[in-house]
């Protein structure tokens, strides 16, 4: 209860949006200390639901973490502070670096605050550890973006996309556009696994040749590697016509500068969307220029649900939405529409067989529903490239790639 | 381009480039680290928070540069200056430790590192930070055939150069001479009426200048991120094991091997990169494991 | 000399800790439970790095190492077997003290700050190879979904908070007092005199390397055994619970209990480890600005508690109730900078008279 967030309130200026976590935080602390230990089950005012929100608020993936719980507050604020008819209370914990942090955090949300539904997780690390904690609670989780691979997904439903598919979904592009040979290099660690393994896979069964010599993808040591140009010249000397990788966060920037200044930076460079998304294309620069990516997202996609998204965001924040954001602000909308059909007392176990029996989701990237044997999206991707936008430097969507999920 | 034999470069051409960058990352972890050697081997501290001192220096690059030269200079006398006041502030806080009590040290200066970050972080937010370096330097040039970044090129320069200041300084000044001593017997020092806590004071506040230093320059290189006190330190602190205390050639020598290790190491043996640094660090020791802390002589 | 509290008090305020312990799960709710047992285990690593950094005057940042190598032998057997906890914790124990085995040349000849840093790297690499090694570890995502096991055949398994953190709470207890045990007889004794004057060991004969030994293989099995806890608390294991963070929170945890006391090393990293996760929950994003002002804090408020880097682990050793073991002035031998390091206690004294 220390973190409750009620924001049924009208949109507030911008300085006293600031402030108000800290507000509520201190009366917080003053209604925890008084009421530690009525905890009782989490429906307090009639027809309140408790939604826990998980995410990086400290630490390396704080700048995704932030726009996890922002994105979710956007569809709350814009929605009278409800989903599904019912007052939201949102309580939100901090995932810190990975599951040792996500954990406590997470048995917090579950045991103490009794939630109905939990949203977020930044890390796949983190979603595998909090796994057994949310199958022994049996509440419904509605992650909107680390995904690692689940046994069992009955109560686990994602909103992002499964790892593999952003390179399952420009492979035929590459193979199409690039005359040559391709080399594939990514981060050591299973979200980098996945990404790449999603593109070489994919690209050698429409043909594609990877450049790199023994036929492997190179995997740079995560997150300690900071300089990539030893890499570059393994490229350059592998006659590699094209690159293609997944690198995010701090990485993504040194990559993407070094490259532009070393020996390979006439090579086209295509990559997984999040090596150009949100606040490292800021810190990248004109380095980003040109660079193509894969999303299943961009904020220039022209449909009234992203019009009104992306203008709602600006009115808060100085730059466009992201993925992140889109994907849990999505979360909130599937919990907005579960809630709404899972009767009037929606337990937690009516939630989860109320967003399986959801259709069609319209979304600010297109609609999209949820696959039945992934519980993550059958959606959309999207060609983007880097480019001049007004004053500054935007991911602009060239074309239309393919639709992945089953 | 069609791959063909003719254009394949020699087999020792794909090392070259990796080989350069070595030299300009070692010389970047030289200037960080060089503070952090000069903290233990002549005030006898064991400063956690030595890689503050540089993510301060990197943050005030990316806060003031401009793209321009003046932009450039402010911020490396502004991050010098902020580095070098953050050491002397960590210098008062660490009057009331016994000498030699490294882990009460470690106790305090880490969690200074561990505040400090959490602050920097909420001045300047989570995401990596822009640098932007003046333009004459923001390209590549050529070098033997292959494209490199010029700032880098450039840098190599500058921290040479800063390299054998410190050469100088130590080897032929009264204050160099005082290290020294300090160095070889801190308790003769003492009686020579040398006050320590003035020591600690000089030797902290001139590893936060020669910190805050590589952080502006070395922005463009290991930039401003909440990941960046931690790669520094670890980074520092296997340079200060490897190149024993108190010496520059020392440091300089080992400075440039963890930087060929993290580049030609990893162009020649990449399956082996992730275990390279520290298994490098862990055979030196072992090796010479009862005569590495002994005092070197100094330069 | 004793300072501190006088001895029936301390006895008073050791029987109402554990009654406490005993009591909590009846106490708090869940979430408190299963905070309280995976930090009851960290203290049981804490221990291991007491009776290196302040018995032995080995100071380590490596014991997450064997640390992890016990959890991932303790998932496996779990996973694959499904087998009861004590054979867990025999598995753990096992593979913990085999780790050390294999890692003791390096560190028993060396002393000091080099300790410190050949440990570090052993941590490193550890964790890297457990990033790797994903047939055994299952990767940086880490190993889930190990069954509840019964703590020993015939028993009911362990299904709720309440019976993992007895559980937890009942193997810590025992092996904290059979170290604690060993450590008051003859055993300990030549251990504290190995740590407090080298020379003069060496010289009546004593083989202080062996006995330097000996300690780092039992800190591995104590950690690997806590790493078989881990796994019972909280049913997974991934490398991000064996970072040079952890390393770090659990020396700085060892250092506020006193760097000698198993007690203390117990009580400290509960108070590292409880900040961090409680903190983490109360504000979320700013943790680490908490821990930072708590461990500041701890160094000028604690001064007994933080005495020293070697040798002078004589903190809160009242804590245990033992007597001191030799009468030398505290920080005398790390009054020299780098006497100590040098590896050659001869020297040290040469240089420190």
């Amino acid at each position: 209860m220390p973190f409750t967030v009620d924001r049924s309130s009208r949109r507030t200026p911008h300085r006293i949006r600031r402030a108000l976590p800290a507000l509520l935080l201190a009366t917080g602390l003053v209604v925890s200390a008084t009421a530690c230990n009525n905890a009782s089950q989490g429906a307090g005012a009639a027809g309140t639901l408790k939604i826990g929100l998980l995410a990086s608020l400290s630490g390396t993936y704080e700048a995704v973490g932030t726009e996890l719980r922002d994105g979710f507050q956007l569809y709350l604020n814009t929605h009278g502070g409800k989903l599904g008819g019912h007052k939201i209370e949102l309580v939100v914990a901090d995932e810190g670096n990975g599951a040792p942090t996500a954990v406590p955090a997470a048995t917090k949300l579950i045991k103490q605050d009794k939630v109905h539904a939990l949203t977020g997780i930044v890390g796949g690390g983190s979603m595998a550890a909090v796994t057994p904690l949310l199958t022994e609670a049996k509440i419904p989780f509605v992650g909107s973006n680390g995904r690692p691979e689940l046994k069992d997904v009955s109560r686990i439903w994602h909103t992002s996309y499964l790892s593999e598919e952003p390179g399952a979904a420009i492979a035929q592009y590459v193979r199409d556009n690039v005359q040559g040979s391709v080399y594939a290099i990514g981060p050591d660690y299973q979200g980098g696994w996945d990404e790449l393994k999603g593109f070489t896979d994919a690209f050698a069964k429409v043909g594609g040749k990877l450049a790199n010599p023994d036929g492997k993808t190179r995997f740079t040591p995560f997150p300690a590697t900071t300089n990539f140009t030893p890499y570059f010249a393994q490229i350059k000397a592998s006659g590699a016509s094209a690159v293609y990788t997944f690198y995010a966060g701090t990485a993504a920037v040194d990559f993407v500068k070094q490259y532009a200044q070393s020996e390979i930076k006439n090579l086209p460079l295509y990559a997984a969307g999040f090596l150009t998304e949100g606040g490292v294309l800021n810190a990248q620069g004109d380095a980003a220029r040109n660079i193509y990516s894969v999303l299943n997202y961009s904020p220039d996609l022209d449909n009234a649900e992203n019009r009104s998204f992306v203008a709602a965001w600006k009115a808060d924040h100085d730059g466009s939405p992201t993925t992140y954001a889109m994907a849990s602000y999505d979360a909130a909308a599937v919990l907005d529409k579960a809630i709404g059909a899972a009767g009037a007392n929606p337990t937690p176990e009516k939630i989860n067989e109320a967003i399986a029996g959801l259709g069609q989701i319209d979304s600010p990237r297109g609609t999209w529903q949820f696959s039945k044997k992934t519980h993550s999206p059958v959606q959309k991707w999207y060609l983007r490239q880097v480019r001049q936008d007004g004053r500054a430097l935007s991911n602009t969507v060239v074309t239309d790639l393919a639709t992945v999920g089953e | 381009m069609t791959i063909g034999a003719a254009s394949m470069p020699g087999p020792l051409d794909a090392y070259l480039i990796p080989a350069l960058d070595g030299v300009a990352f070692g010389l970047l972890l030289f200037v960080a680290a060089a503070g952090l050697v000069f903290c233990f081997g002549v005030a006898d501290i064991l400063n956690l928070a030595h890689g503050t001192l540089y993510a301060i220096g990197a943050y005030t690059a990316a806060a003031l540069t401009d793209g321009g030269w003046g932009g450039l200079l402010l911020a490396l006398a502004v991050g010098v200056a902020a580095a070098a006041g953050a050491g002397g502030v960590l210098a008062g806080m660490l009057a009331p430790v016994r000498r030699g009590d490294h882990l009460t040290q470690a106790l305090l200066t880490f969690g200074v590192a561990l505040a400090g970050g959490s602050l920097l972080v909420s001045a300047f937010g989570p995401d990596s930070l822009p640098v932007r370096i003046p333009a004459a330097l923001d390209g590549s040039v050529v070098v033997a055939g292959h494209r490199y970044a010029a700032y880098r090129l450039v840098f190599i320069g500058v921290a040479a150069l800063l390299a054998v200041l410190l050469y100088l300084v130590v080897a032929r000044t009264r204050a160099g001479m005082l290290v020294r001593a300090a160095v070889d017997d801190a308790e003769m020092l003492a009686s020579l009426g040398v006050n320590p806590a003035w020591v600690r004071v000089g030797v902290l506040t001139a590893a936060g200048a020669l910190a805050g230093a590589a952080g502006v320059l070395g922005a463009p290189i290991i930039g401003p991120a909440p990941t960046t006190a931690e790669t520094i330190l670890l980074l520092s602190l296997v340079i200060v094991v490897l190149g024993g205390l108190g010496s520059v050639g020392g440091t300089l020598l080992a400075a440039l091997a963890v930087g060929e290790i993290q580049t030609l190491g990893v162009a020649l043996a990449p399956t082996a990169a992730p275990f390279l640094l520290f298994a490098a660090m862990i055979v030196v020791l072992a090796v010479r494991s009862r005569g590495l802390f002994r005092r070197w002589r100094t330069a | 000399m004793r300072r501190g509290l006088p001895r029936p008090l301390m006895r008073a305020v050791a029987v109402g800790a554990v009654l406490a312990a005993v009591a909590a799960p009846w106490l708090v709710d869940d979430y408190t439970t299963a905070l309280l047992a995976r930090t009851l285990l960290l203290g049981l690593v804490g221990v291991s790095v007491a009776l290196l950094t302040g018995v032995a005057g080995l100071p380590t940042l490596g014991q997450t190492a064997p640390f992890a190598a016990g959890a991932y032998a303790g998932a496996a057997l779990s996973l694959h077997t499904g087998s009861v906890g004590v054979v867990q914790l025999a598995a753990g124990a096992a593979v913990g003290a085999a780790f050390a085995l294999v890692t003791v040349p390096l560190v028993v000849y060396a002393r000091g700050v080099v300790v410190l840093m050949i440990t570090l790297a052993i941590g490193e690499l550890a964790v890297v190879a457990a990033n790797r090694w994903r047939s055994v570890t299952g990767g940086t995502d880490g190993l889930y979904g190990m069954p509840s096991a019964p703590p020993v055949w015939g028993l009911p398994v362990l299904d709720t908070e309440r019976a993992r953190y007895l559980y937890v709470l009942v193997v810590v207890a025992i092996v904290a007092g059979v170290t604690l045990a060993v450590l008051r007889t003859p055993a300990g004794l030549l251990l504290r005199a190995s740590r407090d004057d080298e020379a003069r060991m060496r010289a009546s004969g004593h083989g202080v390397t062996g006995y330097f030994a000996v300690a780092y293989l039992a800190a591995g099995a104590i950690a690997g055994t806590a790493g078989s806890l881990l796994v019972t608390a909280q049913q997974y294991v991934s490398p991000a619970d064996f970072g040079f963070e952890i390393s770090a929170l659990l020396l700085l945890g060892v250092v506020i209990g006193g760097t000698a006391s198993i007690g203390g090393a117990i009580a400290g990293t509960a108070l590292v480890v409880v900040a961090r996760d409680w903190l983490s929950g109360l504000l979320p994003g700013h943790a680490p600005l908490v821990l930072g002002v708590l461990f500041v804090l701890t160094a000028y408020l604690l001064p007994r508690g933080v005495a020293g880097l070697l040798g002078d682990g004589r903190g809160l050793t009242w804590l245990a109730g033992r007597r001191r073991s030799g009468a030398r002035p505290a920080g005398e031998r790390t009054a020299v900078p780098g006497a100590d390091a040098a590896g050659d206690a001869t020297e040290s004294r040469r240089v420190s008279a």
